[in-house]
């Protein structure tokens, strides 16, 4: 086992992030062999469906998260923006790209909106995030009046935004996703800016202390944060199609538990793109082979609930025993 | 003296990277008071924290009232009658006196508290102690030294055994302390072991019996105190480690340009009306007793807190003093002042990246191309002052958790250095870091001045002070008392113009 831990390939990806690998493996395995019709292209297409707009949500507050702060309103907020963005598509004949942009834009609102309050008015992150969602909830039925919001369907006019998600079968999704994924672990790892938030979050005052505008870069962690459920919202109607207001609070827990999962700590300083996006593969095979076994929602809150409690008490032991 | 209550025997605790205690022995009796005498980190804390259950023993044996002990926390501890009096107060500020001292077993009437017999009860303590405070008063409206009465009460109401004063006098003034010398003695005849912790060598011949002294987590030997003399428990005390030399005369000269001059500086009831210049190439020892205003002094000048008026004047590239706005450390990092804070772990390093990432963290534009650092750039720049500082470790992606504390300085140091800081502020720079490392912090400071840096000092050790400054500003209650060159200063007129506010 130490001799497996110390193999260079897996000291580079990090050693919960491989068992993590496995876990996914075997359930797909389990999956497979316990549901009949689980094997075969549809599922994973479906399976990618549901990576897509969580894995954008995830990668967001996973910046929020190494700060150590937290985002509770991204799920609400992309619901938000899809409504929003979808309203003004339909009801006012806004073009389907300005409609996307209007989307991302919403996003970045609430982006701003959360990061300067934390930031600059020091209101806790979990305050802030509790208050917008349902500012986000609010706001999306009061814009569409309480109507829910479709998307244009493949082949109707505006329909192609939806190759963002598949062309004719190829799931053109998860090049998007994974290139988004690669460029938030450049700005994390390679830029002044994912330094400053990784260090702050690990130890704001030192970092205050070395003469580093602290407020600035920890909002830009909640703007980049925003800017990606704006994304998010798009993927999601993009795969499937209505959105209606007062919903996605599930996602909140589930974005939330992928991040964790790959080894982000919620304590903050420390966080993993990579962890991030096998942890949101993860909790997407999970949450579909919950539903092709009959399961329904209800058990997927209940244990993606489990899943949130136990991967940050793995976090928060591994911390105690280093200390 | 009575007979032996206390015997702590061979014992032995070790720290990632540091050996705190080796087999350390300790004797106390009934009605002494024992001095546990030795510089900073010689480990008379851990052994006190070690007897009361906060750390736990490697090895050795704990005896106490005959039977082997071994507390599992200071709860238990207090329960059998072991109670340590810190240094750092350990008081509610916004609940009253009777409050703090009956907190967690608050005498009850029903379900409800009994604030009445609470009050009584404490009168009734301090009137057997002799001390006159209202028992209803906030702890936060009470002077340093009467909150370590009120500490010292609610020990005593613990129905104590063994007490431990953990240098208790480090925050008070005269007048105080010999009050708490009159508390002691009264203990002394009631026949309670009383272990006594502090540097000052003229308290231990007043009030004690007998001295242990300690070096570097070692036991050295004991004493009868008044069988001793002063430089007795020096020599132990400071043994054969060869300290840097005493400065006897400053090595700046008389003409050497000031580079920063602080002109009334107020920041709240800690920083009032504040002048003093620093010259190029010199340390200035900043000294006085805990609670002195000097932190509070360095983080207004630093911006690290607010302050409310004054005027801060940096030299520029021109040679020319230059008046500077100084609103957050961002201004004054800007403006050439690098801050090594007295608490490392908050305030210094980030402890869980590496050497490299804290080694430039204030100076990350130099490492940058626009937004995208270049990191074969700062690694050299680590390795760099990992050599020059002579950092021990295996490489620069260490993470800084896992340096010793005296290394842990060192990196703070290459933060500002790699920033090229003009003015260093050092706060306690050698707080918690063993002996062989304060000599090369020391070294290193010696080092900096004569390139040209100027470097204020902050220090609660005499000794230090003595050592490194050129010039010896002393401050009391936020205000500057006073001012010595170092060929005039001595450990007396040091202290009385540190207390002379008082009384």
């Amino acid at each position: 086992m130490e001799k497996f831990k110390q193999n260079p390939i897996v000291r580079k990806i990090g050693f919960n992030r491989v068992v993590l690998i496995g876990v996914l493996i075997a359930m797909y395995i389990v999956f497979c062999v316990a549901i009949p019709g689980f094997v075969g292209l549809a599922r994973i297409l479906d399976t990618l469906n549901y990576v897509y707009f969580l894995g954008f949500l995830s990668l967001g507050v996973t910046f929020v998260i190494a700060t150590g702060g937290i985002d509770f309103s991204i799920g609400p907020v992309m619901f938000c923006c899809a409504l929003i963005a979808g309203y003004c598509l339909n009801m006012h004949g806004v073009p389907i790209g300005a409609s996307i942009l209007i989307s991302i834009l919403v996003g970045l609102a609430f982006g701003l909106f959360n990061g300067y309050l934390v930031a600059y008015w020091s209101v806790p992150p979990f305050i802030v995030s509790m208050a917008s969602m349902n500012i986000g909830k609010g706001i999306g039925a009061v814009f569409t009046k309480t109507q829910s919001v479709s998307w244009p369907m493949q082949g109707a006019p505006g329909g192609s935004f939806r190759s963002i998600v598949a062309v004719n079968g190829f799931p053109t999704g998860i090049i998007i996703f994974l290139a988004a994924a690669f460029v938030c672990g450049i700005v994390l790892y390679n830029t002044k800016a994912g330094r400053y938030i990784l260090c702050l979050g690990s130890n704001r005052e030192a970092v205050r202390l070395s003469g580093v505008n602290t407020k600035k870069w920890e909002m830009l962690a909640y703007v980049i944060c925003g800017l990606l459920v704006g994304v998010a919202a798009v993927f999601f109607v993009a795969a499937y199609t209505t959105v209606q207001p007062g919903y996605g609070d599930q996602y909140n827990n589930e974005a939330i538990a992928g991040c964790v999962m790959g080894g982000t700590s919620m304590v903050g300083g420390l966080a993993s793109i990579l962890g991030t996006v096998i942890g949101v593969v993860t909790i997407s095979l999970l949450q579909e082979g919950i539903l092709a076994l009959g399961l329904g929602k209800d058990i997927q809150l209940i244990v993606t609930g489990i899943i949130v409690i136990v991967a940050v008490y793995a976090d928060v032991s591994a911390r105690r025993k280093k200390n | 003296m009575g007979d032996v209550i206390l015997t702590m025997k061979g014992i032995d605790k070790s720290f990632p990277g540091v050996h705190a205690l080796d087999h350390v022995d300790l004797e106390v009796r009934r009605g002494e008071v024992h001095a546990l005498m030795g510089e900073n980190g010689a480990g008379k804390s851990t052994l006190m924290k070690v007897l009361t259950g906060i750390y736990k023993k490697d090895s050795g044996t704990i005896t106490y009232e005959g039977r082997e002990v071994e507390f599992q926390n200071t709860r238990e501890a207090q329960d059998a009658g072991v109670v340590i009096v810190h240094q750092e107060l350990n008081m509610v500020g916004d609940l009253t006196v009777a409050q703090n001292i009956f907190i967690g077993r608050e005498p009850k009437k029903g379900i409800r508290i009994d604030d009445k017999k609470m009050i009584e009860d404490s009168k009734a303590l301090f009137d057997e102690l002799h001390i006159d405070i209202n028992p209803r008063e906030k702890m936060n409206e009470l002077t340093v030294g009467k909150q370590q009465m009120c500490e010292i009460a609610k020990a005593i109401s613990h129905h104590a055994k063994l007490i431990i004063f953990d240098e208790p006098s480090a925050a008070l003034t005269e007048k105080e302390i010999a009050d708490l010398f009159n508390i002691i003695r009264d203990l002394r005849k009631k026949n309670l072991g009383i272990v006594y912790i502090s540097h000052r060598m003229d308290e231990i011949k007043v009030i004690t019996d007998r001295v242990t002294v300690m070096r570097d987590g070692c036991y050295v030997g004991t004493l009868v105190t008044k069988d001793c003399t002063k430089e007795d428990i020096i020599n132990m005390m400071v043994g054969r480690v060869i300290y840097e030399e005493p400065k006897t005369h400053s090595m700046v000269p008389k003409d050497a340009p000031v580079v920063l001059k602080v002109e009334n500086l107020n920041a709240g009831r800690m920083v009032q009306d504040v002048s003093f210049e620093l010259r190029k190439g010199e340390i200035l020892g900043f000294s006085g007793l805990m609670g002195a205003g000097r932190t509070e002094t360095a983080r207004a000048i630093f911006g690290a807190d607010p302050k409310q008026s004054g005027k801060i004047s940096i030299m520029g590239k021109d040679g020319q003093l230059h008046e500077v706005t100084i609103n957050s450390p961002q201004d004054a990092v800007k403006a050439g002042i690098g801050y090594l804070s007295e608490d490392r772990k908050r305030y210094g390093i980030v402890v869980e990246k590496s050497i490299t990432e804290n080694s430039t963290l204030a100076s990350m534009e130099d490492f940058c191309n626009g937004p995208f650092i270049n990191k074969v750039k700062e690694k050299k720049a680590a390795e760099k002052y990992i050599k020059e500082l002579a950092t021990k470790t295996p490489s620069a992606d260490q993470l800084v958790v896992n340096l010793s504390g005296g290394n842990q300085q060192k990196v703070v140091i290459a933060k500002w250095l790699v920033r090229n800081s003009d003015i260093l502020i050092f706060d306690e720079p050698t707080r918690g870091i063993d002996v062989g490392a304060k000599n090369e912090i020391y070294k290193l400071m010696n080092k900096l001045v004569s390139e040209g840096k100027s470097i204020i000092m902050i220090s609660s050790e005499m000794t230090e002070i003595l050592r490194m400054s050129d010039r010896i500003v002393i401050m009391c209650e936020g205000r500057k008392t006073g001012e010595l060159m170092i060929e005039e200063a001595t450990q007396e007129r040091i202290m009385d113009k540190a207390t002379r506010n008082i009384d």
